[in-house]
């Protein structure tokens, strides 16, 4: 739950929002690259990309003289669980309403 | 954050789906995925006030919901607040709200389930088409990276 929040909390500013989706879409990214196409100082995209890691949405890497992001599998995975957790609940639930109301309507023995 | 809708169509009145949906009796015999069994309940849907549900799922896990039914339709609609408690401290989670609407079709009846989080109303629905286009790169992107050989 603290992991979620955080990573919720995170993801509520347009300009990280955007990095994750970046980074999902095109995989380990050095920082240089995230700056392409945004307006946005380095030291600026910098400590977006801190407020993302300590929140565990993203992992940093060190490569000779370069940092490389990539998001994290299992945070988004626990993004996914919570987000689908409600459909799920509902549609399994129906699944056996379906059930239960479909067995009185077989004939008596 | 998320707004649900489900439909399903059933081919009994809609008296019948709203006595299944709404009645104690029955409610527990559907109320969670298969499997899972009701150990405890208020889940008389019939009349407005208080309700909640434990869950035990067939791992052996506790789970339990509460809210408040605030509003009865008989046989057209009911309303209720909802909440997830955690499951160690049992403080209850954030609010959503529930509707279940009942249609009479050509056919039977149509039951409309719609989950909304509090959430929307105060932050707008702007973030909405952010999040189905995010949802679908969450699930490419899980595709492609088996979770089952990560460390976590």
């Amino acid at each position: 739950m603290m992991i979620l929040t955080n990573a919720f909390a995170a993801l509520s500013d347009d300009t990280r929002f955007a990095v994750v989706e970046r980074l999902m879409k095109e995989g380990e990214l050095p920082a240089g690259k995230l700056l392409e196409g945004v307006e946005l100082s380095a030291p600026a995209m910098s400590r977006h990309l801190k407020v993302l890691r300590k929140a565990g949405l993203i992992n940093q890497r060190v490569a000779g003289t370069q940092r490389l992001y990539s998001v994290r599998p299992e945070a988004m995975k626990a993004i996914v669980d919570w987000t689908m957790d409600h459909r799920m609940f509902w549609e399994a639930s129906l699944d056996r309403l379906e059930a239960h109301l479909a067995l009185e309507k077989e004939p008596e023995e | 954050m998320t707004d649900i809708r489900i439909e399903r169509e059933f081919s009994v009145s809609a008296e019948r789906l709203f006595a299944a949906v709404t009645q104690r009796a029955e409610a527990v015999l559907w109320w969670g995925p298969e499997g899972f069994k009701v150990t405890n309940d208020q889940l008389n849907m019939t009349t407005t006030g208080p309700w909640f549900v434990h869950i035990i799922s067939p791992e052996g896990k506790n789970y339990k919901v509460s809210g408040h039914v605030t509003h009865v339709d008989a046989p057209r609609s009911i309303g209720f607040t909802w909440a997830w408690h955690d499951t160690e401290t049992d403080k209850r989670g954030e609010e959503s709200h529930v509707t279940m609407s009942v249609i009479e079709t050509m056919t039977g009846a149509r039951l409309i389930i719609e989950h909304r989080d509090l959430g929307d109303n105060e932050t707008g629905t702007g973030h909405e088409r952010g999040w189905a286009s995010t949802l679908a790169s969450l699930a490419k992107f899980l595709n492609q990276n088996d979770l089952s050989k990560e460390k976590i």
